[in-house]
């Protein structure tokens, strides 16, 4: 089984700061693939690194090969056609990461085009529109019709995401990437988010790196888990093992409190 | 409920102040256009007796020369919205394009850039209307846009790099490029859409300080030369003689301060229309 994404070796630096050190991760095809740590432990940095997109300012080295194509030190201009068709985004805050003065299903449209030029598959309006129609159902979505013309501003944060994800969709990629994709959502609408991703990626056969701080989510949709603390990989196994023989510090620490957490939802039950 | 009630008296006064924008520079835009085809008197021939208060046949009065004021003022919008459209055009083009090109650039082109655009701004633009005129070897309609326009397009080439800058921090310029979006699409679908409305709102309020900028060019001689009755002129050929005929720069003055006055209203107007999240939502 081809890997997806390979990374070997990535080190991200802000000048003489090390933010991720030596991190070794591979994704094969139609592997879920959880990356978990604390907040500024360089899981967000490894997942923009993995396209290429780091903000000026800092620098990667080793090794980041996305779908047979080696990302660093790449020119931009040759990753732009590997965006999109080897790998998609989802964000953490779906307010931000849709454009506010775009309704929502020309942002849509915009990933649909693109993909069906490149496939050379026919691009008439009416074929992309129905597309846009198609994918905002598959997300679950009420009243596909409604949303389509609404702007980000006017719908729910779960709409809002749902809505990212069809975008996501919409570029058939190989590789989903989903940042934190629950974490500025409620409890019930997180579950809800997260269900839908993991059966879209079931479905469509996609591989999923699922980048999370919170254990028991992150738990819940991915097979294999990595650790992270300050940059480096401290722990990495099946995400049973890992949840029930947690071998480093750090992830015991983070499994009991997730445990702490789940005893006082049951004592206030 | 409440922010409901606090936006609709907002909303209410925006578009009366749109609606009063609209009209002055209609008014003006309507005059404008007429002069091509007609007016009241032959501009440059007698009309009347020499200095003479307005009246039913001369509604502004004449000049020295016995010229009917009114006509004269109504060929001076036409030059006013000629010059403001002008040098906010110049001013855009080049402001926009290098102001989104200063925002993509690297550090060093960004910072040569971001100073030329200050020092530019800093530069009296009298002092750079001569330059223009020096360098073009005739004071004419062209040699005021042009000087305006290069003024104008520091502005917006300032503005528009930090409008760009933010803008392309945002998290959904990330998510486009990681969909695949390349630069122009981010330009042409991201980004001047987002810094549109306010980008629009400074070319309005632009072109109201260029036509006031244009009357000041004319007034020293640095304008459109005669016969071409820019307000500039007419103000200070009133000069000598306000005293005696006080409507010869009363006249030109309040043409100058109608047209100024409905721009900046019609800036102040598009601000609030121009960004659906403060428009009523469905």
């Amino acid at each position: 089984m081809s890997a997806v994404l390979e990374i070997e070796n990535l080190s991200v630096r802000s000048g003489e700061t090390l933010l991720v050190s030596n991190l070794d991760l591979t994704i094969g095809e139609n592997a879920r693939v959880g990356l978990i740590g604390e907040s500024g432990s360089g899981k967000s940095l490894t997942a923009l690194a993995a396209t290429g997109l780091l903000p000026p300012g800092l620098t990667a080295t080793g090794s980041v090969v996305l779908d047979g194509t080696e990302v660093i030190g790449a020119r931009d201009a040759d990753l732009v056609p590997l965006r999109g068709s080897a790998v998609a985004t989802v964000f953490q805050e779906p307010l931000t990461a849709l454009d506010p003065l775009m309704r929502m299903g020309s942002q849509i449209y915009q990933p649909v085009l693109r993909r069906r030029r490149r496939a050379g598959e026919p691009a008439a309006r009416a074929d992309i529109e129905a597309e846009v129609r198609r994918l905002l159902e598959r997300v679950a979505l009420p009243d596909p019709d409604r949303i389509a013309n609404a702007y980000p501003f006017e719908v729910s944060g779960g709409q809002r995401q749902r809505v990212a994800i069809a975008m996501a969709l919409a570029c058939h990629p190989k590789l989903l990437i989903a940042d934190e994709p629950t974490t500025a959502l409620d409890v019930t609408t997180q579950a809800e988010v997260l269900d839908l991703m993991a059966g879209l990626v079931r479905e469509e056969g996609m591989a999923l790196l699922f980048i999370g701080h919170d254990l028991p989510v992150v738990a819940r949709i991915v097979d294999d888990v990595t650790v992270m603390r300050r940059g480096e990989v401290v722990e990495r196994g099946p995400v049973g093992t890992v949840l029930a023989r947690p071998e480093h510090d750090y992830t015991r620490t983070l499994v009991a409190a997730a445990d702490a957490f789940d005893r006082a939802l049951g004592a206030a039950r | 409920m409440t922010a409901v009630a606090a936006t609709e008296p907002r909303r209410m006064r925006a578009s009366l102040t749109l609606s009063v924008g609209i009209v002055l520079v209609g008014l003006h835009v309507v005059v404008a256009l007429l002069t091509l085809v007609w007016t009241p008197y032959d501009p440059a021939g007698m009309a009347g007796g020499r200095l003479e208060g307005p009246s039913l046949a001369h509604w502004a009065g004449t000049d020295r020369l016995g010229r009917d004021l009114f006509t004269q003022i109504m060929i001076g919008s036409r030059i006013a919205l000629t010059v403001g459209a002008g040098a906010v055009g110049i001013g855009a083009l080049i402001g926009v394009t290098l102001g989104i090109l200063a925002a993509f650039a690297t550090r060093f082109l960004d910072d040569v850039l971001a100073a030329a655009f200050d020092i530019l701004i800093a530069f009296p633009t009298l002092l750079l209307a001569m330059l223009v005129v020096a360098a073009t070897d005739s004071a004419s309609l062209f040699s005021a846009i042009l000087a305006l326009g290069l003024a104008i397009s520091a502005i917006v080439g300032r503005l528009t790099r930090i409008l760009a800058k933010r803008v392309l921090e945002m998290d959904y310029i990330t998510a486009a490029r990681t969909a695949g979006t390349s630069w122009a699409g981010i330009v042409f679908i991201h980004l001047l859409p987002n810094i549109w409305p306010t980008l629009l709102v400074n070319f309005a309020l632009q072109f109201g300080l260029a036509v006031i900028a244009e009357a000041s060019l004319s007034y020293l001689g640095l304008g459109a030369p005669p016969p071409n009755a820019s307000w500039g002129r007419l103000l200070q050929e009133a000069q000598g003689t306000v005293y005696t005929a006080p409507f010869g720069a009363i006249a030109p003055g309040l043409a100058l301060v109608t047209l100024v006055i409905g721009m900046n209203m019609l800036a102040d107007g598009l601000r609030d229309i121009g960004d659906p999240t403060r428009r009523r939502s469905r």
